[in-house]
C-alpha cells in the first residue's frame, strides 16, 4: 500500500519535472532577450555619456572618441562575419588570413552561407536581432530595404574620422550612400567580360575577338567559329540562362535600367539571341534550362569560343586550370558594346560591405571593413584575381599579371562606365524576377519578343505602381 | 498529510490529469511550432511589415493587391488543374497496383519495394533525374521519336505540358505510398465474402465492383483526401524542378507564397496568399468530410 503511494508520488514529480524543464527550456529565450537589451541599453546608456562628453570637442568625433581604439587594440574581440562559399571563393580566406595577421587582438568567426540561400537567411538573421558584426551583402539590390529596416550602421562617422576617400571606389561608392547615409562600403565590383577560347579560334583560322567589338561583329564571329556536330559540336558562343546575359547589353549604356517601364531597348538583343539560337551558334537555351547546366561547365569543356561573363569567372578559371582540372586556352575582351557606344562601357554589380546596426564590436568591424575594402583588401583581391571596387591602374596590373592570367588582360579590363545591372531599389528583385519569367518565356519561344517586351512593361508597371 | 490529500483526488481527475500529461509533449509542441505561427502568419496577411520595424495595420490590402495580381491569380487555377489529375490518376494507379500485387505472384515483395521506393527517394534527386529524362533530347522524347511522334511534348521546356510533367512526376513518387494503404485494406477484406459471391455465380468483374470496391471506400477517402491536401500544397517537386517556370507556367499557390515571402520580401502579400491557399484546402476537406456518409461504407 505504501508502496504503491510512493510510487505515484514518484510518478507525479516526474511528471512535474518534465514539465518544468519543459516550460524552463521555452522559458530561457525571453530571459536572454531581456539580458541582452539590458545590456545593450547600458551601452547605448555609456555611448550617450562618450557622445555628451564628445560633442565639446569635435562632431565627427560624436559616435566614436578617440579612447575606444586603445581599447581594441588591447581587449581580444571576436568578429561574426557572414559570408557565402568561404571555402569555394578564392579571396575570402586570403583576405581573413591577412586581417588576423595584423590585427592580433580581433579573431574572425566566419558564418558560411550557402551563396544560393545566402540572402534570405541573412533577413532571417538581421530580423532575428542576430549579434552579427559584418554583413556581406549578396545582392547589392537589397541594400535599402536592409537601411530601410535600420539594420546597416551609418559608416559616415568612421569614413570622416579616418578620412577614406571614396573617390578612389569609382562612383560605386555614392550609390551605397542611400538618404544621406553611408551605409556600406564596396567589396567588390564585378563587370562582364568576353571570355574566349584560343584554341577554338586558332583551329577556324580566325582572328581573336578584340577590346572594341560591337554586338553584330560578336554575332558575325560567333557564326564563323561554329563548327562539327552532335556530341563534338563546337558553339560560337553561350549565352547562359540569366536573363542578365541578354537584358544586360541593353542596359549597358547606363541610361535604360530594368526599373524602366518601356522594355523596347532590350529588343535588338533578343533578336540577336533568338537569331544566334535558331543559327545554332550558341547553345538551346531549353536545352541549357532543363539540363541545369552551369555556364563553366560547356566553356571549361571547351565546347564554346566565346562566353560574355563576370570577372568572376577569372578567379575560377586560374584555379580550375591550376588544378588540373581544366586545360581550355583561354582569354579575355572588353564586353561588347552597342554601335552608339565607346569599348569599355559595360554592365556589373558590387558587393557591399556593412555594419550591423546590432553589433556590439561595432569598431572592430569598423576595421575590418577599412582593411577589406581599403588598399589591403584590394591587394588580396587582385592576387586572387577578382575586382577589387577599389581598382587603379596598379591594381589592374597585379591582376593581369597573375599567374595563369591570360596576356593582354590589362588593356581587357579597362573600363570607362560600369552601369550596375541592378539599380540599388527596393523593387529591383521584384522586378528582376519578372523579367527572368518572360525572359524563359522569349527564349523558349512561347511568347514573340513584342509580345514578351510588351508583358514586361505591363507587370513592371503593376509592381512598381507606375 | 500529503498522502491523504492524494487520496481525496478523484478517480477520474487523476485520469485526466494523467491523460493531459501525455498529450502535453505533443500540444506544446503543436502550439510552439504551428498554431502561433499560424496566428502570426494571419496576423502578418493584414499587416504590412518589413520583418524588423512596427507592423502596420493595412486592412485587406494584401488580398486586394494578390487578387489584381496576374501571377496568383493564374496560380490558383494551375494549382487546381495539377490537383484534379494528380489525385485521380494517383488514385487509379495505387489502387490498381494494390490489386495486382496483392495477387499470387512471384517475388511481389520486390515488386512492391520498386514501386514504394519513390516515395522515400529524395526529392532532389527524383527533379535531377526527371528532368534529365524531359529533356528534348532524353530518352523519354527519344522513345516517342522512335514510335513515330514527329513532335513530342517539350515537357518543363514547354508552357502546356509543364504541368502534365510535374502531373506524372508526382503520381509515380505517390502512387507506392498509396498502394501500402490499399494493400492493408486488401488484405481486411474477409475472403468468405468472395466465396460467397464466387458460390452465387458472380465474375471477377462483378466481384471487384460490389465487394472490393465499397469495402474500400474507407482507405479511398483517406487516400482522396490525403491526395487533395498533399497536391494542393505542392512546393518542393515543383520548386526543384522548374522554379515555377517556364515563365509563371508552373508556379502554383506555395511558390507564389516563396516567392512574395523571399524573392520580393513582402511577408504581408505572401501571408495573404497562404490564408486563400488555407481557406481553399479547408473548405475541400470540410466537403469530402460532409460527403463523406454519402459514399463511404465502414462494415
Amino acid at each position: 500500500m505504501k508502496n504503491r503511494i510512493c510510487r505515484k508520488f514518484l510518478a507525479s514529480a516526474l511528471a512535474l519535472t518534465l514539465v518544468g524543464s519543459m516550460l524552463a527550456g521555452c522559458g530561457n529565450k525571453p530571459a536572454e532577450n531581456v539580458n541582452n537589451t539590458e545590456s545593450s541599453t547600458t551601452e547605448a546608456n555609456t555611448s550617450t555619456e562618450e557622445a555628451n562628453t564628445a560633442q565639446t570637442d569635435n562632431a565627427s568625433d560624436k559616435e566614436e572618441p578617440a579612447a575606444p581604439e586603445a581599447d581594441t587594440s588591447a581587449e581580444e574581440v571576436t568578429l561574426k562575419i557572414a559570408t557565402w562559399d568561404a571555402t569555394t571563393i578564392a579571396t575570402t580566406a586570403p583576405l581573413i588570413e591577412a586581417f588576423e595577421a595584423a590585427h592580433p587582438n580581433i579573431k574572425v568567426e566566419l558564418i558560411d552561407i550557402a551563396s544560393a540561400d545566402y540572402t534570405q537567411k541573412l533577413t532571417v538573421m538581421l530580423n532575428g536581432g542576430n549579434d552579427l558584426d559584418v554583413v556581406w551583402i549578396k545582392d547589392a539590390d537589397t541594400t535599402p530595404s536592409i537601411a530601410a529596416r535600420g539594420q546597416l550602421e551609418d559608416l559616415t562617422p568612421y569614413i570622416e574620422r579616418d578620412g577614406i576617400d571614396l573617390d578612389a571606389y569609382n562612383g560605386v561608392a555614392s550609390r551605397l550612400n542611400i538618404g544621406g547615409k553611408q551605409v556600406a562600403l564596396p567589396i567588390s565590383t564585378g563587370f562582364y567580360l568576353l571570355y574566349y577560347n584560343k584554341d577554338i579560334f586558332d583551329e577556324a583560322n580566325v582572328p581573336y575577338p578584340s577590346n572594341d567589338m560591337t554586338w553584330a561583329e560578336f554575332e558575325e564571329l560567333a557564326a564563323k567559329v561554329t563548327s562539327g556536330e552532335g556530341n563534338d559540336k563546337k558553339y560560337g558562343a553561350l549565352l547562359h540562362t540569366w536573363q542578365a546575359c541578354v537584358q544586360n547589353w541593353g542596359v549597358q549604356d547606363g541610361e535604360h535600367t530594368i526599373l524602366d517601364t518601356d522594355y523596347t531597348f532590350f529588343k535588338p538583343y533578343y533578336e540577336m539571341a533568338l537569331r544566334m539560337q535558331d543559327a545554332g551558334t550558341i547553345m538551346d537555351f531549353s536545352t541549357l534550362k532543363t539540363g541545369n547546366i552551369h555556364y563553366s561547365s560547356p566553356f571549361q569543356q571547351g565546347q564554346v569560343a566565346m562566353m560574355p561573363m563576370g570577372t568572376w569567372f577569372m578567379a575560377t578559371m586560374i584555379s580550375k586550370i591550376n588544378a588540373g582540372e581544366c586545360s581550355v586556352n583561354w582569354g579575355i575582351a572588353t564586353l561588347p558594346h552597342a554601335d552608339n557606344l565607346e569599348a569599355g562601357y559595360t554592365v556589373g554589380s558590387t558587393t557591399p560591405l556593412g555594419i550591423n546596426a546590432n553589433s556590439s564590436n561595432k569598431e572592430a568591424a569598423w576595421e575590418f571593413i577599412k582593411f577589406a575594402c581599403g588598399e589591403e583588401g584590394a591587394k588580396i583581391y587582385s592576387e586572387n584575381g577578382d575586382i577589387p571596387a577599389m581598382k587603379d591602374d596598379s591594381i589592374l596590373a597585379v591582376i593581369a599579371g597573375l599567374d595563369g592570367m591570360p596576356e593582354g588582360a590589362a588593356e581587357a579590363l579597362v573600363t570607362k562606365n560600369i552601369a550596375l545591372d541592378r539599380p540599388l531599389d527596393e523593387k529591383s528583385a521584384e522586378v528582376n524576377q519578372m523579367l527572368g519569367e518572360e525572359h524563359s518565356l522569349i527564349m523558349i519561344g512561347e511568347l514573340s519578343i513584342d509580345d514578351g517586351l510588351a508583358e514586361m512593361a505591363e507587370r513592371s508597371k503593376e509592381i512598381q505602381g507606375k | 498529510m500529503q498522502a491523504k490529500s492524494k487520496k481525496q483526488i478523484s478517480l477520474s481527475r487523476r485520469n485526466t490529469l494523467v491523460g493531459i500529461s501525455f498529450i502535453l509533449p505533443n500540444f506544446i509542441g503543436f502550439f510552439i511550432f504551428v498554431l502561433i505561427p499560424v496566428i502570426f502568419s494571419l496576423a502578418l496577411s493584414v499587416t504590412e511589415w518589413d520583418g524588423f520595424n512596427a507592423m502596420k495595420f493595412v486592412g485587406f490590402d494584401n488580398f486586394v493587391a494578390i487578387f489584381k495580381d496576374r501571377v496568383f491569380k493564374g496560380s490558383i487555377g494551375k494549382t487546381a488543374y495539377f490537383s484534379i489529375f494528380t489525385v485521380f490518376f494517383s488514385m487509379c494507379a495505387s489502387l490498381g497496383l494494390a490489386v495486382l500485387l496483392n495477387q499470387k505472384l512471384k517475388g511481389k515483395a520486390i515488386f512492391r519495394c520498386a514501386i514504394f521506393f519513390p516515395y522515400v527517394a529524395s526529392n532532389v534527386a527524383v527533379a535531377v533525374v526527371w528532368n534529365f529524362l524531359f529533356r528534348d533530347i532524353g530518352p523519354i522524347n527519344n522513345f516517342l521519336r522512335s514510335i513515330g511522334i514527329a513532335n513530342p511534348p517539350g515537357w518543363t521546356a514547354s508552357t502546356d505540358w509543364v504541368i502534365p510533367a510535374l502531373i506524372i512526376v508526382n503520381i509515380w513518387k505517390n502512387m507506392g505510398y498509396f498502394m501500402i494503404v490499399y494493400l492493408a485494406a486488401l488484405q481486411d477484406i474477409p475472403s468468405s465474402l468472395y466465396e460467397a459471391a464466387q458460390i452465387d455465380g458472380a465474375n471477377s468483374l462483378q466481384r471487384f465492383k460490389s465487394i472490393t470496391l465499397p469495402m474500400l471506400t474507407p482507405s479511398t477517402f483517406f487516400v482522396v483526401m490525403m491526395l487533395t491536401i498533399n497536391s494542393f500544397k505542392v512546393f518542393d517537386l515543383v520548386y526543384l524542378m522548374t522554379e515555377g517556370g517556364p515563365g509563371t507556367a508552373s508556379t502554383m499557390m506555395s511558390q507564389y507564397i516563396y516567392n512574395q515571402a523571399f524573392i520580393s520580401w513582402s511577408y504581408g502579400r505572401s501571408s495573404a496568399a497562404a490564408m486563400v491557399l488555407f481557406l481553399i484546402v479547408a473548405a475541400l476537406t470540410a466537403f469530402q468530410f460532409r460527403m463523406e456518409k454519402k459514399w463511404v461504407s465502414y462494415m
